[in-house]
């Protein structure tokens, strides 16, 4: 499947402006960082995640604790698929019952990755409260699941695929949308 | 991060690149922690039906499968088969094709006659086989977390030394582990009684020294291999006391190894013929790491293998 | 009444100069030559096609009285035939064993009854084939059997071996020797060496062979009477002929198509596919190599297909459970020759084609041994062999009741497409095809 780059919806610095109006949300919404775990799903959730701690800490002068989270096991096409996604890894830098978990991911599309990340918390103990930061929010919606912090809202078709770029991975910071050539 | 697994059984390591066996190490590191959590289970095999279908009596294998198989959330099935496969009962064929009239989706498979799990592999259509052990030929899934537990340790393997110790002759574990080692870029020295080593070990793409002290000289990985009774009734080798004598791991061989040197064991260990209980339970041996590396590495194979072949 | 028009004539030893015809009179040879008419006759243009005398096959296990299921006289005649063969010699080892006159009777009305290629049977040296005492050597004899052999396992002692040789001097019957010492093959699976090392399963070691092959050259050179090894495998045995012969001493030998095919690398590349399982067991290349060698040099007398065929349900098994045999008579001829094409003609065709022929015939008794020549006079057993058709091995279309073969699948060069036995047909290429 060849992807063909369309626009540019994000800029290095419109990221850093998003997340840090996030991290203030996250403030604002929690009254403040006590229990609060920031989790990043696997892979570019992660680097979001450190993003927005590094954000808090400025703001908060605050150390928020730092997890990843993998959820390939749990994903619920795993019979579907051709290939083989590579499991990546998953560490909790404490028990997170009791915590109030922001899962950080980068895209949120119909849903299905942050059921199979629930689950996947749901395993490794028992948070008393899970919110959702997105960068980017592109709808079509499958299952019942709401982002509580967006970055950025875009409306797409579903032959559009939006891709976040973090330098960690692809050498720049950007957010695309591409179309799927025939 | 995709990519192509193309291997839907594990039926000896013969045709395992490199690469193949890093990816697989790799997820068996990602299995393993997984061993740690409150709850030690994930979804990923869920509905998946699978079959351990042991003729030889094993108690350490078949466990280890199947926990492997319940922590990834399969529907497990145990079919012991007691006594030998000659003309006894159901021949392997037909149990082949029951399996696949009850749906099993993937079979782990013991047997003592070599060649027998490429044999059920070729029998069924759609299920995955496991070679648990096929009479003296290959042992991949012991290979594996053997590979898994010295990577653990070393990190790089490339350029080290081992030396293994033991009936080679009869020994499935020797073979696999040649293969998966050698590939992985280490040297290999074999040592034991010339009656227990096959005759053409240069076809093994190892080296065969009758003095293990200067086997294991240098040596990064010291293994050894169990000893059977039945091979000293056989006439093979005088006595068992003998063995230990010549050939039995005491400190004072381990000595000769590297300092930093690992010891390695299939199990069960036999103390006194093969290892002495200093070095079995000493501060060198991985004995006990090898037993949890083997349900990590059994995870990683199930997943790579059974999730999504079917589209 | 047959008149076969321009064939390229093998008479057993050499070819005749360019395309000739033969006529065929009474289930004989009548004449050889260019430019040939008869009236009446049939007329079966050849279109440059090779016309030999038919196959001879010394070692064929027909698996009749006792294991039809496996294969019986009528199917194995008939898989001959089609094979090229007009003449196969089978084995002893059924069920009673052939130990006496009457099933040698048995055996030659059976096979004449079938109306395929001409059966030969050969009776076995001890009673019972049990290695202990002598069977009734002489009445055998007397009743047409034309060889002695235990084969399927080696002559029980070397006492007994050589009462039997004193005993059947006169006789006429050649004894053929299995050469093999149990107590060191016993339990082997495999050849000992490469195949041993790399699969675990126990080898059979190339020196099985060699004391059965030094032991049978011993008993010869000290008796004089004359001796047959069968399916030598391995470089050494051909060796211990070799220089045995440069002496004298009336040894003879044959090798089988698989061991000059396939080496002991098939039974790990297959995943241990039990259709390579044979005894003795696929050997080394270097083997291989020694064999065509010493067909090339004369040391061979014949190929012999040692044709073994099995029940599906008793050979479609794990490796070591199945039992020995590769069943072959069907493509004998198309195997060796294409592998002689492969390895590029290593020495000429007139010598490929007398190992199958006029080698295997002088083996035979006094009586027999016009077989295996196409000279004025001799018996119409004819083939007919196309040297430019490929095909591809599909044992589910053999006569023979086998349905698992090594080679099955394989695409070789040079098949017969006529076969008659006295001058009557006994297979046609042709014929089948129209089915």
């Amino acid at each position: 499947m060849k992807l063909r780059e369309k626009a540019r919806l994000m800029s290095e610095t419109d990221i850093e402006r998003a997340l840090r109006r996030m991290a203030h949300e996250i403030v604002e919404s929690n009254k403040g960082l006590k229990e609060v775990v920031l989790v990043g799903i696997q892979r570019r959730g992660v680097f979001l995640a450190n993003r927005i701690r590094e954000v808090l800490r400025q703001i908060e002068q605050e150390k928020v604790p730092t997890g990843e989270l993998d959820i390939t096991l749990y994903r619920d096409d795993l019979t579907l698929l051709h290939d083989h996604p590579v499991v990546h890894s998953t560490s909790m830098p404490l028990d997170i019952t009791g915590k109030r978990i922001i899962l950080v991911d980068d895209v949120i599309y119909t849903g299905r990755t942050i059921r199979a990340a629930l689950d996947a918390l749901m395993d490794l103990g028992r948070p008393s409260v899970v919110q959702l930061a997105v960068l980017v929010d592109r709808g079509h919606r499958e299952l019942p699941v709401a982002p509580n912090f967006v970055g950025k809202n875009v409306p797409t078709s579903r032959e559009e695929v939006v891709e976040v770029r973090v330098t960690e991975i692809d050498g720049i910071n950007e957010v695309v949308i591409c179309e799927r050539e025939a | 991060m995709r990519m192509e697994w193309k291997h839907r059984h594990v039926l000896d390591l013969k045709d395992w690149t490199r690469e193949e066996i890093l990816l697989l190490l790799d997820q068996a590191k990602n299995m393993d922690d997984l061993m740690d959590r409150p709850i030690k289970k994930v979804p990923a095999l869920r509905g998946k039906l699978v079959v351990n279908l042991f003729f030889e009596a094993s108690t350490r294998t078949r466990v280890s499968f199947e926990l492997a198989e319940k922590m990834l959330s399969a529907d497990v099935v145990n079919w012991s088969a007691s006594g030998s496969s000659v003309g006894k009962g159901e021949t392997l064929r037909d149990t082949a094709w029951t399996l696949e009239a009850m749906g099993a989706d993937a079979v782990v498979i013991r047997h003592g006659s070599v060649g027998s799990a490429h044999y059920l592999a070729k029998k069924l259509h759609r299920a995955s086989v496991f070679n648990g052990g096929d009479g003296a030929y290959s042992h991949p899934t012991q290979a594996l977390l053997d590979a898994y537990t010295a990577w653990k340790h070393f990190k790089n393997l490339e350029g080290r030394k081992i030396s293994i110790i033991g009936d080679i002759l009869h020994s499935r574990v020797a073979r696999s582990d040649i293969r998966v080692f050698r590939e992985l870029g280490c040297e290999i020295v074999l040592s034991g009684p010339e009656t227990l080593m096959p005759l053409d070990v240069k076809a093994l793409g190892v080296s065969y020294e009758p003095d293990p002290r200067k086997a294991v000289s240098g040596s990064d990985i010291v293994y050894l291999l169990r000893i059977q009774r039945e091979r000293q009734e056989e006439g093979l080798f005088p006595s068992l006391d003998e063995y230990y004598l010549r050939f039995g791991a005491d400190l004072d061989l381990v000595m000769h190894a590297k300092q930093e040197a690992l010891v390695m064991h299939p199990g069960p260990i036999n103390r006194r013929v093969e290892i002495d209980s200093s070095v079995a339970d000493g501060a060198q041996s991985r004995i006990l790491q090898q037993v949890r590396s083997g349900v990590a590495v059994r995870m990683a194979l199930l997943y790579l293998c059974l999730g999504g072949v079917m589209a | 009444m047959i008149l076969f028009k321009n064939g390229k004539i093998f008479d057993g030893q050499a070819f005749h100069e360019g395309l000739q015809d033969v006529l065929v009179t009474e289930g004989r040879v009548d004449r050889i030559g260019p430019g040939i008419e008869a009236d009446g006759a049939k007329r079966i243009d050849l279109g440059g096609k090779t016309l030999s005398p038919g196959f001879i096959d010394l070692h064929c296990h027909m698996r009749d009285p006792g294991f039809e299921w496996r294969e019986d006289i009528r199917t194995a005649a008939a898989a001959a035939a089609r094979g090229g063969f007009t003449t196969a010699v089978s084995m002893p080892n059924t069920d009673p064993a052939i130990d006496n006159d009457a099933l040698i009777r048995y055996v030659i009305e059976k096979g004449k009854a079938a109306g395929f290629a001409r059966v030969l049977p050969a009776g076995s040296v001890s009673k019972g084939r049990e290695g202990k005492e002598l069977a009734e050597m002489g009445k055998m004899a007397e009743a047409g059997c034309v060889l002695f052999t235990d084969d399927g396992a080696p002559i029980g002692s070397p006492r007994l071996f050589r009462t039997a040789l004193l005993y059947s001097r006169d006789l006429g019957v050649r004894i053929m020797e299995h050469p093999e010492e149990s107590s060191l093959s016993k339990g082997g699976h495999v050849n000992e060496g490469r195949c041993s090392s790399l699969s675990g399963l126990k080898g059979m070691p190339s020196s099985s062979e060699e004391i059965g092959v030094f032991k049978a050259i011993s008993l010869c050179r000290e008796t004089g009477v004359p001796v047959h090894v069968t399916h030598l495998s391995t470089g050494r045995s051909v060796h211990l002929v070799r220089e045995a012969k440069k002496e004298g001493v009336p040894v003879t030998c044959d090798v089988t198509p698989h061991h000059l095919c396939l080496s002991e690398e098939c039974v790990i590349d297959s995943g241990f596919d039990s259709r390579y399982k044979v005894n003795p067991p696929l050997r080394s290349k270097r083997d291989l190599e020694a064999l065509w060698e010493a067909l090339s040099d004369g040391t061979v007398d014949a190929i012999a297909t040692d044709h073994a065929p099995w029940h599906l349900d008793e050979k479609d098994l794990p490796f070591p459970e199945a039992p020995f045999g590769i069943p072959s008579l069907e493509c004998a001829f198309a195997a060796v020759y294409t592998e002689w094409l492969g390895k590029g003609q290593p020495f000429g065709m007139e010598r490929l084609m007398a190992l199958f022929t006029k080698g295997p015939a002088s083996i035979l008794p006094k009586g027999w041994s016009d077989l295996g020549m196409l000279a004025p006079g001799s018996l119409a057993d004819l083939v007919v062999i196309d040297t430019d058709i490929e095909d591809v091995v599909s044992v589910s279309s053999w006569r023979s009741k086998a349905r698992i073969s090594a080679w099955e699948g394989k695409s070789l060069k040079g098949w017969p497409v006529m076969v008659f036995v006295e001058g009557k047909p006994v297979y046609s290429q042709q014929g089948e095809k129209t089915k």
